[in-house]
């Protein structure tokens, strides 16, 4: 078994060390000098504690850093380098593709105590450490008029620094953008632990920082663009018997010129793992769920759109509920951003998938996978930000009694299908180690070269977040 | 979480640990709602990291003795359990894991003392109340003494009432509408005896028959919570003897600790002879205001007389009422239908005062500074009053609201009720 597939179930190998008490290794002792005790763990108590994000969990880190400045952080990554080990950043850990979750023996640098945040209305910019709360943006701005769209479902729990890692995105991305679309200026620290400022102009190389996983470089503050929220927004949502009608009434809404702040869908498994927890009176016999905002300053058009999207429902044989006032639409939402924990209760372990594909093939696409699930005797569910042709496939299921092999195999056949449709991997959740192998299929060799000549650059040792995203090069 | 916890070796109380890891899926929504994560900033002291940190001791790849700092920061407030989508009862597993651990712990003598003092003096209000009037004239001394004895005489109000005992039995005033029990808690009777006052007069006022049953002591909680399982379930089984449920509308309690503590019966005697009982009994437990805001749906309450000026209240949520027992909406209905009363809400407010239980005398340190950010952020609303359900949340929000140099009063809802329908409000 690969370290990927092995790393799908909680029994990675390094998980029962015996408990020793004390750090004793010679890193933590230089990093505890040079940082003071607060900083720097090393116990195994806590050093357990930091080596799982929400999906995997990894080997256990060789000690954790918990920096309170971009110097701990220079400071950290010198040390690690002088010793030979490697960095894993993280945040809250909220990834769903192991990117937090350390591969190898290596120094976990958490940001979370990095959470200073400062508005400037007038530039209309945050400037934020990388453990900010992505919620806390907006509520520091709403004062001013103003807000921060990206908005990952897990936008209560996850930090700046890992939505800039994994390029967040969420449901208002269709409309509004993701992460990487609203980042004015970044500071990181490179692999050799030296400081940069990163602007937008030139090589876009904040660009490249953003979504890179921390394989390239540690993000250590972050000026973030805000925008007034829209004035008006009207909610919708829509069931269908057959998740491939959700889809042709989404390609056909957006055909007729709407352009929804949000375009969301859950098929039926979904909906009824949130039915089960949440008691909204979702339908319950819906093959497919679609919830529709449309937004805008001018109520008129924000109406106007909804009608198309109705129209284009009702064309698809969708059933349309409207939102009848905030509070409905509140309740409607809440559905959809508790999908993903809410699917926890039926298999303890899943396999998380976040392949974008191209509007026009959305009926055919998730008509394959529905079938490739229901053929593979696994519970697959599907939801994400159809508007965008963002998918969650999700292979649920107990590594107890089912084999992570299969589990494997199906999700791979799974990306295969969205590369064979003119796909791609990742919509925002990023590769990590679940979907390193698929880079392979995604990737031509060509520019898997480019690739890995670009991490060299950064990275030539390989010190920075290893066995994500690249898979190994094959040897010259 | 996937896990080899060996369910077999360690019983009931083991299936119940097992199932709260099982469901666990670590994606992190709980941290956010976490005081000691607030305050810390660090994984093992969050609920995720807690729950990571139980299951490598109970599977035994990780010593108790490494794991037990970040789980006795603990407050066991369960504002996780409110956050947690996938439903983990996370209040279920550090529970039994306080049980089962307790056993295997070694304390200093000091410590040692300190939680027995808190055992012994806490169920029996007698005793307690005497040792709060000896505390009481310790307190000037409090600067040159040990932190571990500071937390305790921080925690004493001004004034030690004297104890006033509940009636066995009060009657209804006018027409008899309900009979219910009444557990009148025990550090609450020596510390606030005015709280069970004013309970009785407010049922009796609205035509409930309230009966103290004989016999009935501490509810069990502290001894719980703090790990001695054999005094809880001691506890636990003079409560089921005392109280017939079939006796009464309901059994009502106006402290949220020991109101969660009586729901958890069932989970506490999971697997043994008396579960069904416990069953039965937890079936009928109902808060005070959860109680009383049924009644006022359903049939009416006595009309409130209204206050004599606007009345800003600033709610406090206590952790065992609204994330333990789930109870929010009920005690705002009630203050809200007093003429005169608005209701602000309090920033940040589902982050605990700090008072938890005992966790003022085990973690003095974080349980001031949490209690500083409450008092905080209550003041910045600047309300004429502070009312919440519980006596510890009472007793930890009056004394940092006064460090804090204002005199806001602080009563527990219903208290504010029983005002009400005096007029002297
Ligand atoms: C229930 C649930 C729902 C989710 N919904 C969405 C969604 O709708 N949209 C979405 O996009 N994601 C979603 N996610 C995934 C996840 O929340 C996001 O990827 C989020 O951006 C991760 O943030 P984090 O702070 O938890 O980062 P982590 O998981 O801690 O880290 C993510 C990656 O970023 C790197 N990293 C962290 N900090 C830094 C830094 N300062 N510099 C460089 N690299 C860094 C890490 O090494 C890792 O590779 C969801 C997750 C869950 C559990
Ligand atoms: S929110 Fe619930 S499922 Fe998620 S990590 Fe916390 S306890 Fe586990
Ligand atoms: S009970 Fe409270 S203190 Fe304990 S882990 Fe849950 S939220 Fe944190």
């Amino acid at each position: 078994m690969t370290v990927e597939k092995l790393a799908l179930t909680t029994t990675s190998p390094a998980r029962k060390p015996r408990s020793e008490g004390g750090g004793d290794n010679a890193l933590a002792a230089e990093l505890t000098r040079l940082l003071g005790p607060k900083k720097v763990l090393s116990n195994l108590s806590e050093r357990l504690s930091y080596r799982f994000d929400a999906i995997q969990f990894g080997v256990t880190p060789l000690c954790v850093v918990l920096p309170e400045s971009t110097e701990d952080v220079i400071a950290t990554v010198k040390a690690a380098r002088r010793a030979g080990v490697s960095i894993v950043g993280r945040g809250a850990a909220s990834g769903l593709s192991g990117g937090a979750a350390p591969m190898q023996p290596a120094v976990v640098i958490s940001f979370t105590r990095m959470t200073r945040l400062e508005i400037f209305p007038e530039q209309r910019e945050a400037v934020a450490q990388p453990g900010v709360i992505t919620l806390a943006v907006t509520e520091a701005a709403r004062p001013h008029g103003l807000i921060y769209p990206p908005d990952p479902a897990s936008f209560r729990t996850s930090t700046i620094g890992g939505n800039l890692g994994e390029n967040a995105g969420g449901p208002l991305c269709f409309k509004y953008g993701v992460t990487g679309d609203y980042v004015n200026a970044l500071d990181f620290v490179d692999a050799e632990g030296e400081l940069h400022t990163l602007t937008r102009d030139a090589y876009d190389l904040a660009g490249l920082l953003i979504g890179s996983e921390g394989t390239l470089g540690l993000i250590t503050e972050a000026t973030l663009r805000l925008t007034p929220p829209p004035k008006f927004t009207r909610t919708l949502m829509a069931h269908f018997a057959e998740v491939g009608q959700a889809a042709e009434a989404v390609s056909a809404a957006i055909a007729a010129g709407a352009v929804p702040g949000k375009l969301e869908f859950m098929d039926g498994a979904c909906t009824n793992a949130v039915e089960d927890y949440l008691h909204l009176g979702l339908p319950r016999d819906a093959g497919a769920v679609l919830l529709v905002d449309t937004d805008g300053d001018d109520l008129d058009t924000v109406e106007e759109e909804r009608a198309l999207v109705e129209a284009a429902c009702l064309e698809a044989g969708g059933v349309v509920r409207r939102a009848a006032d905030e509070a409905e639409a509140a309740a409607l939402w809440q559905a959809r951003r508790s999908v993903s924990p809410a699917l926890g209760r039926i298999r303890p372990q899943r396999m998380n998938e976040d392949i974008v594909v191209p509007r026009s093939v959305l009926p055919e696409v998730v008509r394959q996978i529905r079938a490739l699930g229901d053929a593979s005797g696994f519970h697959l569910v599907q939801f994400g930000h159809i508007g965008d042709g963002n998918l969650h496939p999700n292979i649920l299921f107990d590594p107890r009694t089912e084999s992570a092999e299969a589990v494997h195999h199906l999700a791979h056949q799974i990306a295969l299908v969205a590369l064979r449709h003119g796909g791609v991997l990742s919509g925002e959740h990023g590769i990590g180690t679940m979907k390193r192998d698929f880079m392979r299929d995604a990737v031509d060799a060509e520019t898997m070269t480019a690739l890995h000549n670009v991490k060299r650059a950064l990275d030539p040792s390989g010190a920075l977040n290893p066995g994500k995203i690249l898979p190994e090069e094959p040897h010259a | 979480m996937n896990n080899e916890i060996p369910v077999q070796a360690l019983g009931p109380q083991g299936e119940v640990m097992a199932h709260a890891v099982d469901a666990c899926v670590h994606c992190g929504f709980c941290l956010p709602a976490c005081p000691t994560y607030a305050l810390l900033g660090d994984e093992m002291d969050s609920p995720r990291g807690r729950i990571v940190l139980m299951k490598e001791v109970l599977e035994g790849g990780l010593d108790l003795l490494d794991a037990a700092p970040h789980l006795d920061r603990c407050l066991g407030c369960q504002a996780c359990v409110t956050a947690c989508p996938s439903g983990v009862p996370y209040g279920e597993l550090i529970t039994s894991f306080r049980g089962w651990s307790e056993p295997q712990r070694q304390r200093s003598p000091l410590d040692r003392a300190k939680r027995y003092a808190i055992l012994k003096a806490l169920p029996a209000p007698k005793l307690f109340s005497v040792a709060a009037r000896v505390g009481q004239y310790a307190k000037p001394l409090a600067p040159a003494l040990p932190a571990a004895l500071r937390g305790p005489l921080d925690l004493l109000p001004e004034h030690v009432p004297a104890m006033q005992p509940s009636p066995e039995v009060t009657p209804a005033r006018g027409q008899r509408r309900g009979r219910v029990a009444f557990l009148t808690g025990c550090a609450q009777q020596a510390l606030a005896p005015n709280f069970n006052a004013a309970t009785l007069r407010v049922l009796a006022r609205n035509g409930i028959e309230v009966v103290v049953p004989q016999g009935q002591g501490c509810c069990g909680a502290a001894a719980l919570h703090t790990g001695a399982r054999g005094e809880a379930l001691r506890l636990v089984r003079a409560n089921l003897d005392a109280f017939n449920p079939d006796d009464y509308d309901a059994i009502l309690s106006n402290a949220a600790g020991c109101g969660a503590g009586l729901k958890e019966y069932p989970v506490i005697l999971h697997g043994l002879h008396d579960e069904k009982k416990a069953k039965a009994f937890a079936a009928k437990v109902q808060d005070i205001s959860e109680y009383l805001a049924t009644l006022a749906r359903e049939e009416g309450l006595e009309p409130f007389l209204p206050t004599s000026r606007p009345l800003k209240i600033a709610y406090h949520d206590a952790c065992h009422l609204a994330h333990a027992q789930g109870v929010r909406a009920a005690p705002r209905e009630l203050l809200r239908m007093i003429p005169g009363v608005s209701i602000v809400e309090i920033p940040e407010g589902d982050l605990c005062c700090g008072s938890a239980g005992t966790y003022n005398l085990e973690q003095p340190e974080l349980a001031g500074q949490l209690g500083a950010r409450k008092a905080g952020h209550i003041l910045s609303t600047t309300p004429d009053l502070i009312a919440s359900g519980n006596i510890g949340c009472h007793t930890q929000i009056q004394s940092h609201v006064r460090r804090q140099g204002s005199a806001v009063p602080v009563m527990h809802t219903v208290e504010v009720l029983d005002l009400a329908y005096r007029g002297e409000l």
